[in-house]
């Protein structure tokens, strides 16, 4: 086997790996020289994301990976750990680690005169090999203990501010939410071990019947990981978490979020793929019921997420508020192709909403580093305080107007490509949510511009007459995103035929994901 | 292929802006004049507008101090230049659209809000306390009228769904199945006849005429959002107001009456382009007559308040009213065939 | 190859991209002819209050929470209704879960 084969074949492991041990060596390393740490936390990212892109290349060419920890081949009784990556698990990684290095090269300067720093790396990168080993996992306690470890350590994170004290009510009110939902996710899989004798998702996939234990476990993982993700009415901890971290560190519990939102995915479509159609009363398929209540709840958290931002004043908890519409935006569409399994306007559902994934993780990151980037500079959170920006900050400017037309979804930037793709396959189950969604897009233009007179429009204001322009590594980080945004709208079809297309094939087709690994022994 | 296809789109732009702002002053022109009778006086003579752009363009342009002048300068241009791209994806004069596998009904709508929202952009960043207030109001009134013309839109498109079409928003599918061609009985004709309805009522709040013109009152906000601006920066807005009036009225025309007067007389072919030409402008002025200058001479102006309440709560209930219509369309009919 | 295509429309951005740019090289032509020239600094660039002084500029910022006040206002009893939904408890944020729980819960398992 080549060197290249064997680093291909391991990548999944040291996927989870690297991230790990550099968390444990960081306060080792800073204590050399905080440029080292600052290095050293980049160079392992960068590391990190060479093996996710090794591993892209390899899934799709060649299909599912299945990563044995501890044995070389499979054998029954399967109680070893399993990674199984196909599509889907690649296409979050990715942006798992974008989001990632993104945060560290904002962190440089955003958090350069703070103390603290050695356990905000390892922090950092604890979160970071959480989420990714909750998105890459094939075992459904392994799932469990990433969902905590992330939980731990996004706490922390988030009360990184100790001396503000909403800081820290923000971080107590997420681990609250957070160890409240990891125990009832305890609570299903020892369902499905107690009913099944194994942890597996391919080997629970293939046994699974649509008993009463089954119901209930279906229910407390679909609407754990909901909350997780932020989907209305158990929405309200999304502000205030994301409105009062860093905005570094926003984006990694971003990615966390959309490790939940995976996780929902990956038990509705696979775990459960077999017994989707199976009809439950009045004979209404489960998918349909199951479906129709996820758009429900998806057009709640569209409406309160948009009507809530439009009067906030702090911003970024107004930006927090459009994160939570965004979420509904993804779980329109997933609702969508659960309701209308097997129509093709599902197959087009599925691949709007993976996108829009990748571009509300895009866009809503770069609005929250612009807002980082406001209060670096002015140390203002509230927008009644600030105004007339855009005279001495001119990049920040062009970059927060270019986050507001993607995230508003206006042509040609990334977020009209997948709100074309959800309005033009959901309208065909409904027009009404079809219309929710358009007019709620409009009202998220709204709320935006809203934002950019308030911070870079009017007069100058002689309190912040000696602002400067964020600093460079910041405007990087800022340019690296805005950047992305704009190719992903100019060349849709690149993104939807190279990492979308495949991750949809690899949900829709279960039976692929189940065979890789029962039907190798 | 991509030498003819950069060529096409060259060509294809300039003659389109050519015609977009001919025809939009000329109609702003006879707009004016007709109000003007109507209202018992003479009125300016049909070139006025011409000539007040000519006249823009010879007055000084003044920055502000207190506004953002790249932002300011800017934004003009860039609400003129995505209006006129707008009118290269409709069909117009009765000949398909230029670039029809480029763009459908959804682009379409949302491009429609550039020049609006050009138009708040440009506000917010004049610096002026009635400028602000100007463009919050004119970003409530897009939210309010939002609503009516996305479920109007949605309504078409999932008509010609129902009637086993593909690429229901394509532009090319819409303009050759009319809509009252695809109605099966007397609830879809009622239902899209309430729809047209609506769509008339908020043309003038796109274009920002009274009784919608809250954003730009003269005599209320001393001009609004356009307070600060003069010379060519004010001449490009005009030219944007010009321009998306023909833009509105090729949308009214191309959603419900598609239809064109050569295929009704079986023409010879340069015939048949005149008169499919004049037709469809004879068409626009129509629309522009009705929507625009009756109502503006009709109605005093509506307060801010009043415009969302008018759009979100009686507008919304018309135009979900005609959805159901058209939903029920062919199960009514479905009842009547079996009596 | 460049187009989008969902089941029902189209979209390409980069002729979009093109058009746009052929008409603003136009536009910003036929811009060239109007003068550019102003006096700086003199009345001409205050703000025009319809005579009125102008005050000093924090005053003259309309504040962010003020804006939109004619779409909060006719929205006013959907707003007051939400703003009390959001009460800031924890154990509020907990009820709302258990209660999309029970509701999950009554039309899948039991139903």
């Amino acid at each position: 086997m080549t060197y290249l084969e064997a680093l291909i074949q391991h990548s999944v492991a040291l996927i989870i790996a690297v991230p790990l041990l550099s968390a444990f060596l960081m306060p080792l390393v800073s204590r050399v020289h905080p440029i080292l740490r600052n290095i050293f936390a980049l160079l392992m990212l960068t590391v990190t994301g060479c093996f996710i892109g090794l591993l892209t290349t390899d899934v799709l060419a060649n299909g599912p990976r299945i990563y044995i920890f501890g044995a070389k081949e499979l054998t029954l009784p399967l109680v070893r750990i399993l990674f199984e990556v196909d599509g889907i698990n690649v296409f979050m990684a990715i942006i798992t680690i974008i989001l990632a290095i993104i945060a560290v090269i904002y962190s440089w300067s955003f958090l350069d005169k703070q103390d603290g720093l050695d356990k905000y790396y390892t922090l950092l990168l604890l979160v970071v090999t959480s989420a990714l080993g909750m998105e890459m996992t094939g075992d459904v306690f392994n799932f469990f203990v990433f969902l905590e470890i992330s939980c731990i350590a996004s706490c922390a994170l988030i009360a990184f501010w100790i001396a503000e004290g909403e800081a820290l009510e923000a971080a107590f009110k997420y681990i609250v939410i957070s160890s409240v939902g990891a125990l009832f996710v305890l609570f299903a899989v020892g369902i499905f071990y107690a009913q099944y004798n194994a942890l597996n998702i391919a080997t629970i996939a293939q046994a699974i019947q649509f008993s009463f234990l089954d119901k209930i476990a279906l229910i407390l993982l679909v609407v754990v990981l909901g909350m997780k993700a932020g989907l209305a009415p158990m929405h309200m901890w999304l502000p205030d978490a994301y409105g009062r971290a860093p905005p570094s560190v926003t984006l990694v519990i971003m990615s966390a979020t959309l490790a939940s939102f995976y996780g929902v995915l990956r038990i509705l479509f696979t775990l459960y793929g077999n017994i989707l159609p199976t009809s439950i009363r009045f004979d209404l398929p489960l998918n349909v019921v199951l479906g129709w209540i996820l758009i429900v709840l998806a057009v709640v958290s569209i409406l309160i997420g948009v009507i809530m931002a439009l009067i906030q004043s702090d911003l970024m908890r107004l930006i927090g508020y459009a994160a939570v519409a965004e979420v509904g935006y993804m779980f329109l569409a997933i609702g969508t192709t659960i309701a209308a399994l097997g129509a093709p306007y599902a197959t087009v559902a599925l691949h709007g909403g993976i996108l829009h994934v990748l571009n509300d993780a895009l866009d809503i990151g770069l609005l929250f580093l612009v807002a980082g980037a406001i209060y670096y500079v002015t140390k203002k959170r509230s927008l009644d305080d600030i105004g007339g920006l855009a005279r001495t900050m001119k990049f920040t400017t062009v970059f927060f107007i270019i986050g507001l037309l993607a995230v508003a979804g206006m042509p040609p930037l990334n977020g009209f490509t997948s709100k074309f793709l959800i309005y033009e396959s959901v309208y065909q189950l409904n027009p009404i949510l079809s219309i929710i969604a358009l007019l709620c897009s409009i009202l998220m233009l709204a709320i935006f511009i809203k934002v950019l007179y308030a911070t870079f429009f009017g007069p100058e204001l002689p309190e912040l007459k000696d602002v400067k322009e964020a600093p460079k590594s910041m405007l990087l980080a800022m340019g690296i995103v805005a950047g992305l945004a704009i190719f992903i709208g100019l060349f849709p079809n690149l993104f939807l035929d190279s990492l979308v297309k495949p991750a949809a094939d690899a949900l829709l087709n279960h039976t692929q994901y189940i065979t890789t690994i029962v039907g190798g022994i | 292929m991509l030498s003819e296809l950069i060529l096409r789109i060259i060509l294809g732009t300039l003659s389109v802006a050519a015609f977009g702002v001919f025809f939009g002053l000329l109609y702003k022109g006879i707009d004016r004049k007709l109000s003007a009778h109507m209202q018992g006086r003479i009125g300016p003579p049909i070139r006025q507008p011409f000539r007040d752009v000519a006249k823009l363009f010879e007055k000084e342009n003044i920055i502000p101090d207190h506004a953002i002048p790249w932002v300011f300068n800017f934004i003009p241009l860039v609400g003129l230049v995505a209006t006129i791209s707008i009118l290269l994806y409709l069909p117009l004069g009765g000949f398909p659209p230029l670039f029809s596998s480029g763009a459908d009904l959804i682009v379409v709508l949302y491009l429609l809000i550039i020049p609006s929202l050009a138009l708040v952009i440009g506000g917010f960043s004049s610096g002026s306390p009635y400028a602000i207030v100007g463009a919050q109001r004119e970003m409530a009134t897009m939210i309010a009228y939002e609503f009516p013309l996305a479920i109007l839109i949605i309504t078409i498109a999932w008509n010609l769904l129902q009637k086993g079409v593909t690429s229901a928003f394509s532009f090319s599918t819409i303009a050759s199945m009319p809509v009252w061609n695809q109605v099966t009985g007397p609830l879809g004709f009622i239902g899209f006849a309430i729809l047209l309805v609506v769509l008339m009522l908020v043309t003038p709040a796109e274009l920002s005429k009274i009784p919608f013109d809250s954003p730009e009152a003269e005599t209320e906000i001393a001009g609004g959002l356009l307070v600060e601006y003069s010379g060519r920066n004010l001449a490009m807005f005009y030219l944007i107001d010009g321009v998306k009036t023909v833009v509105m009225a090729s949308i009214v025309v191309t959603l419900f009456f598609p239809y064109n007067l050569s295929a009704f007389l079986g023409l010879g072919s340069y015939e048949a382009m005149i008169i499919d030409i004049v037709f469809y402008l004879f068409k626009i002025f129509l629309v522009i007559l009705f929507s625009v200058t009756l109502i503006r001479v009709a109605i005093a102006r509506l307060k801010i308040d009043q415009i969302v309440y008018t759009y979100w709560i009686p507008l919304t209930l018309a135009s979900l009213i005609g959805l159901i219509l058209v939903m029920w369309d062919g199960v009514i009919m479905n009842i009547f065939s079996f009596t | 190859m460049f187009t989008l295509e969902s089941g029902s429309g189209f979209w390409n951005p980069l002729i979009w991209i093109l058009i746009i740019f052929i008409a603003f090289l136009l536009f910003y032509g036929i811009r060239g002819f109007g003068k550019s020239l102003y006096k700086k600094g003199t009345e001409q660039t205050k703000a025009f209050l319809s005579g009125n002084k102008e005050a000093a500029p924090e005053e003259m910022h309309v504040k962010a929470s003020n804006l939109y006040w004619g779409f909060t206002v006719s929205m006013s009893s959907l707003y007051s209704r939400l703003r009390k939904m959001h009460t800031g408890n924890v154990s509020d944020y907990l009820l709302w879960f258990i209660i999309v729980l029970a509701i999950l819960f009554l039309v899948i398992g039991v139903i």
